[in-house]
């Protein structure tokens, strides 16, 4: 193989792995805490797309347009919870999984009322102009997903690590009920967890849309490649998220360089799903270390 | 005493469980038999709509009611057996007949593998799965673009006939989805009934079931999933068939997730615990379709699709927070005997 398409290839996976890593996250962030499949996550991504052009295109400047997208869209999480999922909290999980399903409906309407179906996109950040990298063209916008979703990463394993919010989390995570003797509110941690995975859905729909547009419908997609990314490395453990993303990019862009046609977009979720269906508790117990 | 008056003192004895069953059965497809010949082109139209979404939702509560497997891929089902026969009917010149059995055989056996190795999962894990799975589909049949048409799918499917009538003709379109539906009605709830149907409730963890207790009792859970799943399969895969007649023209857009996630909707507000759930679900939610359609644009205009997708999610959530086991045991509550409409 020609040494630049190779590198064209591993820079492409790079980028949609970072994707997947960064969307597979969001329903790591709820899963794990949880114990629900947040079939919503995909409409927050989409919100957040969506938000962030209409601000931008009103004028207002990328910066302030993403994080206001992403704080109405981190809000909405919080509503999903505080007025769906909490309610039914007594409930089991396939119900709150149905309920997320519900408020998806309800997002893509919503969606649909004030956006049209017309796809909506966006320049890279800043115009930032595509790069030549040694025999390489890297699209402008494809250092920013990549830097991001690296910060993405940094700041949760911190977060989770370091910070008492973030151990709190944790705890609810594995021990609810010795969480709950320690004067930790469940309830409390699900509402962070679910704002915060919303909110980090809104940071990916603004990064995907320069490079794949956003449009009403792209949400449950969205939340089907996100949940095979997740589940793929194994949900119960963050490095396993970002593996089955990565995984999932690279065998995409491998594909999508070696084999014409569109066959890639089958090919890669078809793998994931195959490798998934013969070790059902994610790579990571293949390395040995679930 | 004569033996006449005998019989006839014996009626309200003899109007039982079972009988009761009969007796509602037997008015439902009166009901929906004489529907069409007082209705017009338009009622007839929705009530097809209706008689699609039933049988891929009574495969589904199958599925979810019986078996207790949930399902997020039902689409890919429906669209393989829609695909399956405009593929054979279209590019291998096979009569529609033959083509529709062939692609219920299809997508039965593709069940089957994929079911082997899919049930080793359980609840959440399998419906992510399966949500995967109906991506792979669309995105396989948006790719293969010599076999399917790619993402401008298929044409000139031919319609499917029966001596001088074809189905192109509404009318018979409606008496052949509407008699298939409900001799599926009558297979479902003789299943629930049969050995095979108590096995599969034992397994229901959702109903109070479990699945050890019904693996010491002797149930081989596996084959009982494997079985429900290629069921369920093959009544999604015949209402695709008869879809692929009836439009002639498909195309993938149709099976995917959205349409996997509606048919969900329509198995939980229908009720899962029993096939009648199926008409209940489907009826309920293409009736609300249909209403928003007229009246919206001219309540408030816009794009009706966005009402309806937001009346779907209200729905959805309402019923799973008021009414977990959908419209069925209400249905129940007015029917004179515990077990008469439900299994």
């Amino acid at each position: 193989m020609d040494y630049s398409v190779a590198l064209q290839i591993f820079f492409s996976g790079l980028n949609l792995g970072s994707i997947y890593t960064a969307l597979g996250l969001g329903f790591f962030v709820v899963y794990s805490v949880t114990r629900v499949l947040n079939l919503a996550q995909g409409e927050f991504v989409m919100l957040g797309g969506m938000l962030t052009v209409s601000f931008y295109t009103m004028g207002i400047p990328l910066v302030p347009s993403i994080l206001l997208a992403v704080v109405i869209t981190a809000l909405a999480g919080a509503g999903l919870y505080r007025f769906i999922i909490y309610p039914a909290r007594k409930s089991s999980d396939v119900t709150k999984v149905f309920l997320t399903l519900g408020f998806a409906f309800v997002i893509e309407g919503i969606a649909l009322r004030v956006w049209g179906w017309e796809f909506r996109s966006l320049p890279a950040f800043f115009n930032t102009p595509s790069i030549q990298l040694w025999e390489a063209t890297i699209f402008g916008q494809t250092p920013w997903v990549i830097g991001v979703t690296l910060l993405m990463v940094v700041g949760l394993f911190l977060f989770f690590g370091r910070t008492i919010q973030g151990k709190a989390l944790r705890a609810c995570a594995n021990e609810p009920l010795g969480a709950r003797m320690m004067g930790i509110s469940i309830e409390r941690m699900a509402l962070f967890s679910f704002t915060m995975a919303a909110g980090l859905g809104a940071v990916v729909g603004t990064l995907i849309t320069p490079l794949t547009m956003t449009s009403y419908s792209m949400g449950l997609p969205l939340t089907a490649k996100g949940v095979l990314a997740a589940f793929v490395g194994g949900i119960t453990r963050a490095e396993g998220v970002i593996l089955g993303g990565l995984i999932f990019g690279m065998i995409e862009a491998i594909t999508a360089g070696l084999i014409p046609g569109g066959y890639h977009s089958v090919i890669a979720p078809a793998i994931l799903v195959l490798i998934f269906l013969f070790r059902c508790r994610g790579i990571l117990v293949i390395a040995g270390r679930g | 005493m004569s033996p006449v008056i005998k019989a006839i003192k014996e009626i309200p004895k003899k109007v039982t469980s079972a009988n009761w069953q009969h007796l509602v059965i037997g008015l439902f497809a009166i009901l929906m038999l004489t529907i069409p010949l007082g209705a017009g082109t338009y009622p007839n139209t929705v009530m097809i709509d209706i008689g699609f979404y039933s049988i891929v939702t009574m495969g589904l509560i199958l599925l979810m009611g019986f078996a207790g497997q949930i399902s997020l891929g039902h689409a890919a089902l429906f669209g393989c057996g829609a695909y399956a026969s405009a593929i054979l009917t279209t590019n291998y010149n096979l009569p529609p007949w033959p083509a529709l059995f062939l692609a219920a055989t299809i997508t039965g056996a593709i069940a089957a593998i994929i079911g082997r190795l899919m049930f080793r999962l359980h609840g959440l894990i399998l419906a992510g799965v399966t949500l995967a799975l109906n991506l792979v589909f669309f995105y396989l049949v948006s790719s293969l673009v010599d076999l399917t048409g790619g993402a401008m799918g298929m044409m000139n499917i031919p319609p499917l006939s029966l001596g001088r009538f074809t189905s192109q003709d509404l009318l018979f379109n409606y008496y052949l989805l509407w008699i298939i539906a409900i001799l599926l009605l009558v297979f479902s709830l003789n299943l629930a009934n049969s050995r095979a149907g108590r096995a599969l409730r034992a397994l229901n963890t959702h109903a109070g079931g479990s699945e050890d207790a019904a693996q010491v009792l002797g149930v081989d859970i596996m084959k009982c999933k494997i079985w429900v799943f290629v069921l369920s399969a093959v009544y999604a895969s015949i209402a695709g068939s008869i879809y692929a007649h009836y439009t002639r023209v498909i195309e993938p857009g149709t099976f995917m997730l959205q349409f996997s996630a509606l048919v969900a909707l329509m198995a939980i507000i229908g009720g899962r615990s029993s096939p009648w759930g199926a008409f209940l679900g489907a009826g309920l939610i293409v009736g609300i379709r249909q209403l928003l359609r007229e009246f919206m644009p001219v309540l408030v205009g816009g794009l009706t699709g966005s009402y309806e997708l937001i009346a779907y999610g209200i729905i959805l959530v309402l019923a799973l927070l008021f009414l977990p086991q959908g419209l069925v045991p209400i249905v129940q509550k007015v029917a004179p005997k515990k077990r008469a409409i439900v299994s």
